[in-house]
């Protein structure tokens, strides 16, 4: 009979030692900024099964696409039946350049942290359950030329500040639920009214007759 | 002597003569009903090692293994087999010994379960039967027991519930129920127990509420019901004064901890780790002056910290870690003349603040785990006041500051963990004076210098983890004297110089990993003396030279990374384990083939040799590595044809032999490996067909067969291919059409079947593939007919080539809608027509060599074909007709031209990064839309046209920027 009630502080001290016997063998940030995505996400068609965090870089890993440099440029979860959310650890990923996690049932806010992917081209996450804003901080996306965000949830207005994205080719934000305005400046001026149908969004911004969240 | 001999044998004469007699006395009584039964309960036992032995009915069963009677020797008081090896069902008839009062079965290995009959042992005081195999439940009739003091039945396989009627053993002192699977709740009536001192319920599936009613346990002094599932609050203990154990770890308890458990004054011993508490740990907790141990670790509690050793005068372990503490610890927490403080574990809380100098007064102090806080500041060097600590953990936190030299007076210290931290500066060479130093971990900072000599003096350590710094200068020459060291982890730092030969005599050194330095140099032949290594990783780095034959005698190595160095030679020693699991060689200058011995390595599963100068072929003998999942030959020099073993790979999943001098046939029999999921056989002289066996690789995402001479069609087997992103099979001599199934793979974002034979109709399906994102490239073969209007569905794709084909008639107006287009080359074809007004920013390239009827920006516009065709037109028709026509042309041509200028005024050129994936060669190639900004070169028009600013000599300059060719 066991009947030690001390025994269980001394397995609590123990563990906390143990947990530092295996020493950082894998410390590379892309490949555990990808990791951490894994966590968050339920994979029910196994598409994530290779994600071996003991390799020493990410860029073995299928759906994942690497520079000469072992820096991840591509990251290709299209239509890959994940669902979960998305974390800040994505923006990580300082050479990513293309985001494609379109049509799957991820949920949850777009992490700000994604306007850190300073050479990102194109982020593709249409076709998903994503709620909450577009974030501000995707002005800080010099390089992006695709945003494509559509079929989602999204709520709110559209960031005025992304009229600072002077390369954005296509915006696509049909199929949501934004309000206020649409801006008209920068590459505002060139996107068809397509892109921002079926939402609650009230016609082009009439500059400094409204606010531009008018509505919302 | 005969004599004094003679009167000892008489006297045991006598002794023998009055046992016989007290025997014969006895014998009718209840001992010889107990002896049969006893000897029946024996039959019935396996006793293997025979302590049942002396069991016989020659032989006073008194005097019986393991019995004892009643001084009177006319009952049998106790039954005592404990440990004995026993096993069987537990005999029935121990149940009818009426006079019993202890019975200890413990540690045998008993089965069955306990019988209702139990009960009619009313003179039982003591009943130990814990560590068998019982089973069933505790029968209701246990409470009849009503003398019972002791009574033990826990670590047995017992369930169902804890009877109410336990609670009629009002006599009860130890009731032992833990290790069993008892469900239900603790009955209410556990309370009428008011003699209960050790109540021991733990890990059991106990569920429910903690009774009120224990308060009316008042004698009890240990209490453990931890690992059950128990919730709710706390009950009010503050009554149970005498309670000097109290262990409720892992459970559900919810809520806050009850101030009153601050009126348990004889408390030692407090363990609430792993439940759902939180709020603030009540500051009453200080008045459990007895208390050694408190562990509230794993719950949510929050607030700051507020309990002080001064005041928990006895406490030696103060375990908190992994809460949502705030603030510091307090100031006053420790005076050095009093605190008995041996652990504190404050881990993965939000603590805040600078180092605390607080716990610098705890001394004695041997464990302090200050790790993954928020702390911050520079470490203190009166940190060596702690003369008697073994670990230092303050990793992950945001420490500043240097290793100071008095580290060197912590003389007791075993592990160092400062990793992941922001320490600056260089290790002291006092460092070399803690002799008992196991691990020092300080990975994940930014310390700098040379990695002092005087470090390899620790003769204690086993680990060393430098991962992630700046240090530079050489490896010690002396770290061989490191004879216990097991990890050697230096990677990513600014190491140069060779490996010290030293090394090789840290022989119980199991990981060495020198990746991503500046060291240069051979390998010493003195490796051969590591046999214990298992992993050894040394990519990144300029080493140089053959590798010594010795390393063959390395035999327990599993893993290898000599990656990205200038290597030479044979890679024949690193062939001599037969454990081998991953070994990558990419990028030397290996030369030779490949040993056949590799194929020994029964476990291997990443084989990558990429970027050397291999020859030779694929031993046949690698059909036996049948757990290979990654083999990666490329670049290299190999010839002949892939052998037939490799059929045998069914795990393989990357398989790259591109860039090489193989021959023969794409083997059929790759469509056997079902969890291919990336193909490369580009870049060589495969000739033959594309197996149509390669559409049952279902899983394959990259497929590369470009650059060889594969001829014959593309076969329909490929629309199979549903995961595939990528399809590369340029460069060939591929015949026939696009098969149309190819629309199956809706996954493809790069296709590119460029300079082929391939002829037909380019397929209208092509336009079901939506995600073609990165290209589509279709030039340089016979293609006829026009362009399909669905390509005008590929709204992600960013480059279409369809040039150098013989493709017709007119551009689809629907492809101007791509609007993520940005290269675009329909040149050297027979396309006529208008060219959609969206393509009008891509440069002349992009169309020439289309039989001039081709017309539209950025080609010559189309108005004077059109009006010749209006002429032509005009001579057989009436001229009324004519007129009324010429007139509408006009009107509708003057509209058209309007709309057009404001389109074209409304498209915003973009820029094309040019670190673009697939770059340069292209660029040069074909057409991108003209990029090249220049200051205000915008049209900025808003929806509603409001351009007042813009003058007529800018919109000049924006249009002619749109007709220049790139470059």
């Amino acid at each position: 009979m066991v009947s030690s009630s001390c025994s269980l502080s001394l397995i609590s001290f123990s563990l906390t030692f143990l947990f530092f016997l295996s020493p950082a063998l894998s410390t590379n940030s892309e490949g555990n900024a990808l990791h951490a995505l894994r966590s968050r996400l339920n994979d029910a068609t196994n598409v994530l099964q290779s994600w071996d965090p003991t390799l020493v870089n990410p860029c073995t890993w299928f759906h994942v696409t690497c520079d000469a440099d072992n820096h991840v440029i591509r990251l290709d979860l299209g239509n890959s039946n994940i669902s979960g959310s998305l974390g800040p650890e994505l923006g990580q990923l300082k050479h990513l350049q293309y985001l494609e996690l379109y049509r799957n049932d991820i949920g949850g806010k777009i992490p700000k942290e994604l306007g850190n992917l300073k050479n990102l081209v194109s982020m593709d996450l249409y076709g998903n359950r994503f709620e909450g804003r577009i974030p501000k901080s995707f002005s800080k996306l010099k390089s992006l030329r695709f945003l494509r965000l559509n079929n989602n949830k999204l709520s709110g207005s559209i960031p005025r500040e992304l009229t600072a994205l002077s390369n954005l080719k296509v915006f696509d934000v049909s199929n949501n639920d934004l309000c206020g305005t649409i801006p008209v400046d920068g590459p505002f001026s060139t996107f068809s009214m397509e892109s921002f149908e079926n939402n609650k969004l009230s016609g082009p911004e009439l500059q400094g007759l409204v606010p531009y969240d008018f509505g919302c | 002597m005969h004599f004094v001999m003679g009167g000892n044998t008489m006297s045991h004469f006598m002794l023998l003569l009055a046992i016989l007699h007290s025997i014969l006395a006895v014998a009718p009584g209840d001992n010889s009903r107990d002896s049969n039964r006893l000897l029946r309960i024996k039959s019935e036992l396996v006793d293997p090692s025979g302590v049942l032995n002396s069991w016989s009915p020659r032989a006073h069963i008194c005097t019986w293994n393991g019995l004892e009677c009643s001084d009177d020797h006319m009952h049998i008081i106790s039954l005592n087999l404990s440990g004995s090896g026993l096993s069987g069902p537990i005999p029935h008839e121990l149940w009818n010994l009426n006079s019993i009062q202890t019975l200890d079965l413990s540690l045998n290995s008993f089965t069955g379960s306990l019988p209702s009959e139990l009960g009619q042992l009313q003179n039982m005081k003591a009943l130990l039967l814990y560590s068998n195999f019982l089973n069933g439940e505790i029968p209701e009739e246990i409470g009849a027991l009503k003398n019972l003091q002791i009574l033990r039945i826990g670590d047995n396989l017992i369930s169902g519930v804890i009877p109410p009627s336990i609670g009629n053993l009002t006599e009860l002192r130890v009731l032992g129920l833990a290790y069993c699977q008892l469900n239900g709740s603790i009955p209410v009536e556990i309370g009428n127990l008011k003699h209960l001192k050790f109540l021991d319920l733990q890990n059991n599936s106990l569920s429910g509420l903690i009774p009120e009613e224990i308060h009316g346990c008042k004698e009890l002094e240990n209490f453990a019901a931890s690992n059950n599932k128990l919730e709710g609050d706390i009950p009010l203990m503050g009554s149970l004064e005498s309670m000097q154990i109290l262990n409720l770890a892992n459970n559900s308890l919810s809520g806050s901890i009850p101030t009153a458990l601050s009126q348990l004054r004889n408390l030692k011993y407090l363990n609430l780790l792993g439940n759902r508490l939180s709020g603030a740990i009540p500051l009453e907790l200080n008045h459990l002056v007895q208390l050694e141990m408190l562990d509230l670790s794993r719950n949510n509690f929050s607030g700051s910290m507020q309990l002080f050793s001064t005041q928990l005068k006895n406490l030696a372990a103060l375990v908190l870690s992994d809460n949502a503490l705030t603030g510091n610890i307090p100031r006053n927490f420790c005076l050095s003349s009093s605190s008995n403080l041996q652990q504190l574990l404050l881990a993965r809380n939000k603590l805040s603040g600078e180092f605390p100098l607080a716990v610098l007064s705890c001394s004695s102090l041997q464990q302090l785990d200050l790790s993954d806080n928020h702390f911050g500041g520079q470490l203190p060097a009166s940190l060596n006041r702690l003369g008697n600590l073994t670990d230092l953990v303050l990793n992950s936190n945001n420490f500043t500051g240097t290793l100071l030299p008095e580290i060197g007076n912590l003389s007791s210290l075993e592990n160092l963990f400062l990793f992941d931290n922001m320490i600056t500066g260089g290790i002291p060479v006092e460092i070399g004076k803690l002799q008992r130093l196991e691990a020092i971990y300080l990975y994940e900072n930014h310390m700098s210098g040379p990695i002092p000599s005087e470090l390899t003096n620790c003769s204690s350590l086993t680990a060393i983890d430098f991962f992630g710094n700046h240090f530079s200068g050489s490896i010690p020459a002396t770290i061989g004297k490191l004879k216990n060291l097991v990890v050697l982890q230096l990677r990513q730092n600014e190491l140069s110089g060779p490996i010290p030969p030293s090394l090789g005599y840290c022989r119980s050194l199991q990981l060495l990993a020198l990746a991503d330095n500046k060291l240069s140099g051979t390998l010493p032949p003195t490796f051969r003396f590591i046999s214990q290594l298992s992993t050894i990783t040394l990519y990144n780095n300029s080493f140089q030279g053959p590798l010594p034959q010795s390393l063959f005698l390395l035999k327990n190595i599993k893993i290898i990374n000599f990656s990205h160095n200038r290597f030479n030679g044979t890679i024949f020693p690193l062939s001599g384990s037969s454990y081998l699991t991953a070994m990558d060689l990419t990028n030397n200058s290996f030369s030779g083939p490949i040993p056949s011995r590799f194929s020994m390595c029964r476990n291997l599963t990443r084989l990558r040799l990429a970027h050397n100068h291999l020859t030779g072929t694929m031993p046949d003998e690698f059909g036996q590595l049948t757990q290979l999942n990654f083999l990666d030959l490329s670049f290299n020099n190999f010839t002949d044809e892939i052998p037939p073993q490799l059929s045998s790979f069914k795990k393989l999943e990357h398989l790259l032999v591109n860039n090489n001098q193989f021959t023969g046939a794409i083997p059929p029999w790759l469509g056997s490996l079902q969890e291919l999921g990336e193909l490369d056989f580009s870049s060589n002289n495969f000739h033959g067909t594309v197996p149509a066996d390669l559409g049952n690789c279902s899983k394959l995402l990259k497929l590369s067969l470009h650059d060889n001479s594969l001829s014959s069609i593309i076969p329909a087997e490929i629309g199979n291919l549903t995961s595939l992103n990528v399809l590369n099979l340029q460069r060939n001599n591929l015949s026939g059409s696009i098969p149309s199934t190819i629309q199956n793979c809706k996954k493809l974002y790069e296709l590119r079947l460029s300079e082929n034979l391939l002829t037909g109709l380019i397929p209208y399906e092509l336009g079901e593939l939506s995600e073609l994102q990165v290209i589509l490239d279709l030039s340089k073969n016979s293609f006829s007919g026009e362009i399909p209007p669905s390509l005008g569905n590929l709204m992600k794709l960013e480059r279409l080539n369809l040039s150098f084909n013989q493709l017709q008639g007119k551009v689809p107006a629907s492809l101007g809608k791509l609007t993520s287009l940005h290269m675009l080359n329909l040149s050297n074809n027979h396309l006529e027509g208008q060219i959609p007004s969206t393509f009008s920013g891509f440069p002349l390239s992009s169309f020439l060599g289309n039989d001039h009827n081709l017309c539209g920006p950025p080609l010559a516009s189309c108005g004077d074909s059109e009006a010749q065709r209006v002429k032509r037109l005009s001579r057989t028709a009436a001229t009324g007709i004519t007129v009324a026509i010429a007139l509408t042309s006009t009107a509708i041509c003057l509209v058209l031209i309007y709309i057009m200028l404001r389109i074209w005024c409304k498209w915003r050129k973009v820029s094309i990064s040019t670190s673009d994936g697939s770059g340069g060669k292209e660029e040069k190639k074909w057409g991108f839309k003209n990029e090249k900004k220049r200051v205000g070169e915008y049209c900025k028009v808003n929806s509603v046209a409001l351009v007042p600013s813009e003058t007529a000599e800018m919109k000049k300059q924006k249009s002619a920027s749109f007709y220049s060719t790139s470059n």
